[in-house]
């Protein structure tokens, strides 16, 4: 297990150095001048000259981007063009607004997708569980800004009970809308995934074995029927979990929420190159980082798994 | 050091009473929104709506603006100009900075010099421009310029040649004066705790989410009926809207499409005239664009009043010339250019295309522009040319259209200072050609000269008839298709009073507003 985390953390670095180098070749190969949305609509040339050399833009290309690499070698992410604040400075104020949000959706969706899958699943409730597939199919198919203006208006409007928008100051009630938002996609495939492992599950050899050892039904769906229908699960929401962490654009500018999603959008609007880079490498570390904490949990729900692992 | 101590002492005791004064529930709070993020609060650098806007509210000028767009005193109370229009000298006395300290004319002079400085590298410099040695010195080739401080109260600015429209400059955002010590020592991380002697100081700041102001208590402005601005940051139009629904917020810019909603809503519904003017601009340096017959054809071949009809619903006044009805000596003339797509092709075929021709149009990513555009290219077919919409972001947007790639481009030009010169000189005068403001590439000598005349005359009847003349040229040479002025409405809340929409957007500072 120790080698297999080692060996995964070691692959960061080629992965790391990818990610930083197709973003900088991306940077400037994209139309668009990061001094343009520094001098407002009436400049001149001398203007743009001056703030280049400022920007160190006026230096040849790979100069740069060993410039850079250096300095992302030593954690230092330099400052944003457009508001001269430290990128890192920046990345960290914005990210716990966005693991807020993320944790708070990933719960909603996980909570409420394993028990809707569940009753769907177990087949115990006929009626409701066909309701809830029918239901999880809006889900998958409604669009974000569709559902966030909705759940604005039946719940902030019409109701008088939540915020319409805004962070304030962490506050949950302000959370409520936003999460709910973004949790319904993910909600509605856990819900489905859950259901498709508990019917599979279910006509399992040793499934019928412990139903004819006398065991009670909730110990045979407890123990052994959730537990194998719980892995699919554990990779959506890992995989949902990573891209959320990387900020959820939609979400965030219908709720005006402060997060990175609306960060990054912003930067690459301005072609604020360094808080670009610094974000999306940000994200990259999050994400394999996510992604090997649920390779490491599939082998606690699945010993076989933790098995395969060790002996590799 | 008895500055000091006095200043220490006046923070200790107004720190007091308002501590005294503060009851459980805090102050009543003024509720705005904006739709974009200020991304830096220092004159200097404030460049965007939103930076400009935030930084005038912290900040004092010489001079500003009032909500009528009309130029008041603000820290210079009074000021004498040559007799032939050079020498500016202001008497500056009563303000104070929000960490207590007074303004004097020296701390004028350092904010000033500074903007200007090649060391600071602002990109608004170009607001001191008139200064006598400003572009010099900004170029590193003068170590002064002609702005001066005799004594604590007296300024003394020359110019190099009579700018009559100078004293708007120093009402612009660029030209807030900047606590130097602060600025100094927080270099580029002033923008982020600006230091002015405005009506309000930066309270805090939390970044994506809301900006709070509060009185700033050493300004002789301070007295008014709100004690906190709570300005949040909501990027979305129709979450702003719900805001406003539920009553968190005090001021909404309501768009076009919802307009008749709130007229039948019986809210206040505010309305004014912007200065502003949209327009197609089309590239007078690349063919057929070129012929000025092409040109008038392209105006003829649109109707405009129906599209400021259906797609503005309203929200917008003809541009039949280029200078706004606010700012003009004498009324808007009738239009040039009537609705006439058979005289169009006529044109077209003296210009020698009858068989048409097919061009693009810019915009960038709007879902107003596009539909907008897409009336455009309808009119545009039955003159037999055919419209290509392309579609790019902002900066990938500015960057094409500042180098003259597109044939022609939609666009806005918004008045940093309400002045006739403001449109007719950035958007016309060929030594502003590209990112000067003249994106089109329009250069004609007699306009050119007719601008550079009327910038030096004070008196305003004999100003205006030089920029009728050279408006009157624009329009027939038509560089653009011209299209509207908008008007803009807002709805405010019913607690809010002795609020307006100012004409130029940073002459509302709420110092007379109060709420209920």
């Amino acid at each position: 297990m120790g080698r297999f985390i080692a060996r995964r953390l070691l692959l960061l670095i080629p992965i790391l150095f990818g990610v930083v180098t197709v973003t900088f070749i991306i940077m400037y190969v994209i139309p668009g001048d990061p001094v343009l949305s520094l001098v407002g609509e009436r400049y001149d040339e001398e203007t743009l000259e001056r703030l280049r050399g400022e920007l160190g833009l006026d230096r040849p290309l790979a100069l740069r981007y060993i410039d850079y690499l250096g300095r992302v070698a030593r954690f230092d992410l330099g400052r944003s063009f457009v508001t001269g604040r430290p990128v890192m400075e920046t990345i960290t104020e914005r990210f716990p607004r966005t693991l807020t949000l993320a944790g708070a959706a990933m719960l909603i969706a996980v909570a409420g997708g394993i028990a809707a899958g569940a009753v769907a699943g177990s087949g115990r409730i006929p009626w409701a569980g066909k309701g809830l597939m029918a239901l999880t199919l809006v889900g998958v198919s409604i669009p974000v800004f569709w559902l966030g203006l909705l759940l604005i208006h039946l719940f902030a409007i019409r109701l008088n009970i939540l915020p319409p928008s805004g962070y304030g100051g962490g506050s949950i009630r302000y959370l409520v809308l936003p999460a709910l938002t973004l949790s319904f996609a993910s909600m509605a495939t856990v819900a489905r995934v859950t259901r498709a492992g508990f019917l599979e599950a279910g006509s399992e050899d040793f499934v019928r074995t412990a139903r004819a050892k006398g065991l009670g039904e909730g110990t045979v769906m407890g123990k052994h029927v959730f537990r194998n229908a719980l892995i699919p699960v554990v990779t959506i929401v890992g995989t949902d979990f990573g891209s959320y962490l990387g900020g959820s654009v939609l979400t965030e500018s219908i709720f005006g929420w402060p997060g990175l999603g609306r960060l990054i959008v912003q930067s690459i609007l301005r072609r604020d190159f360094p808080v670009i880079q610094g974000a999306v490498l940000f994200m990259a570390i999050l994400f394999v980082l996510v992604n090997l904490v649920v390779d490491i949990s599939y082998g606690f729900i699945d010993p076989r798994i933790r098995g395969e692992e060790v002996d590799e | 050091m008895i500055r000091r101590f006095l200043s220490i002492t006046v923070s200790l005791i107004s720190a007091l009473l308002i501590v005294s004064c503060g009851g459980g529930e805090g102050p009543p709070a003024l509720r705005l929104a904006l739709q974009t993020e200020p991304t830096n609060l220092d004159p200097a650098f404030a460049v965007d709506y939103s930076s400009g806007w935030v930084s005038s509210l912290i900040h004092s000028n010489i001079v500003r603006f009032e909500p009528d767009g009309s130029i008041s005193p603000d820290l210079a109370r009074s000021w004498t100009v040559s007799g032939d229009g050079l020498e500016y000298v202001f008497h500056i006395y009563g303000g104070r900075f929000s960490d207590g300290g007074p303004v004097t004319a020296f701390d004028v002079e350092r904010s000033l010099t500074r903007l200007v400085a090649p060391s600071t590298a602002s990109p608004r410099w170009w607001v001191l421009e008139p200064v006598a040695g400003v572009p010099d010195f900004h170029a590193g080739r003068a170590d002064r310029c002609s702005i001066e401080a005799t004594d604590d109260s007296t300024l003394v600015i020359r110019l190099e040649n009579p700018a009559a429209h100078f004293l708007n400059l120093l009402a612009m955002p660029a030209a807030g004066i900047v606590a130097s010590a602060a600025a100094d020592s927080l270099g580029r991380d002033y923008g982020r705790s600006p230091t002015g002697s405005g009506p309000w100081r930066l309270e805090s700041w939390t970044s994506g989410d809301e900006i709070v102001l509060e009185r700033n208590l050493f300004s002789p402005e301070a007295g008014s009926g709100v004690a906190r601005i709570s300005i949040r940051l909501i990027p979305e139009t129709m979450t702003r809207v719900a805001e406003f629904e539920v009553g968190n917020l005090d001021v909404l810019e309501i768009p076009p499409a919802e307009l008749e909603l709130w007229r039948s809503a019986g809210v206040r519904l505010l309305r004014r005239s912007e200065m502003r003017i949209v327009y197609i601009g089309l590239n007078n340096e690349k063919p057929p664009f070129d012929d000025p017959r092409v040109r008038r054809a392209l105006n003829m071949a649109i109707d405009v009043e129906p599209v400021i009809g259906h797609l503005l619903f309203g929200a917008a006044e003809r541009a039949t010339g280029v200078v706004p009805a606010g700012l003009r000596g004498s009324p808007l003339p009738g239009p040039l250019y009537s609705y006439d797509p058979e005289g169009a092709v006529h044109l077209l075929e003296e210009a020698g295309y009858p068989e048409g021709f097919s061009m693009e149009i810019w915009q960038r990513e709007n879902p107003e522009s596009g539909r907008i555009l897409e009336s455009v290219q309808g009119f545009l077919a039955r003159a037999g040319i055919e419209v290509k919409i392309v579609t790019r972001e902002w900066s990938a947007f500015k960057q094409a259209v500042d180098r003259g790639t597109p044939d022609a481009f939609y666009l806005d030009w918004f008045a940093d200072y309400p002045d006739a010169g403001n449109f007719l000189v950035p958007l016309f005068h060929s030594q502003n050609r590209g990112g000067g403001g003249n994106r089109a590439g329009f250069a004609d000598a007699a306009v050119d000269s007719i601008l550079d005349i009327a910038s030096g005359v004070s008196d305003p009847a004999a100003r205006w008839e030089l920029y009728a003349e050279a408006e009157q040229m624009v329009m027939e040479a038509a560089p653009w298709i011209f299209l509207w002025f908008p008007v803009r409405y807002e709805v405010v809340s019913h607690r809010l009073e002795g609020y307006e929409i100012p004409v130029i957007f940073n002459g509302q500072r709420f110092t007379g507003v109060s709420l209920k």
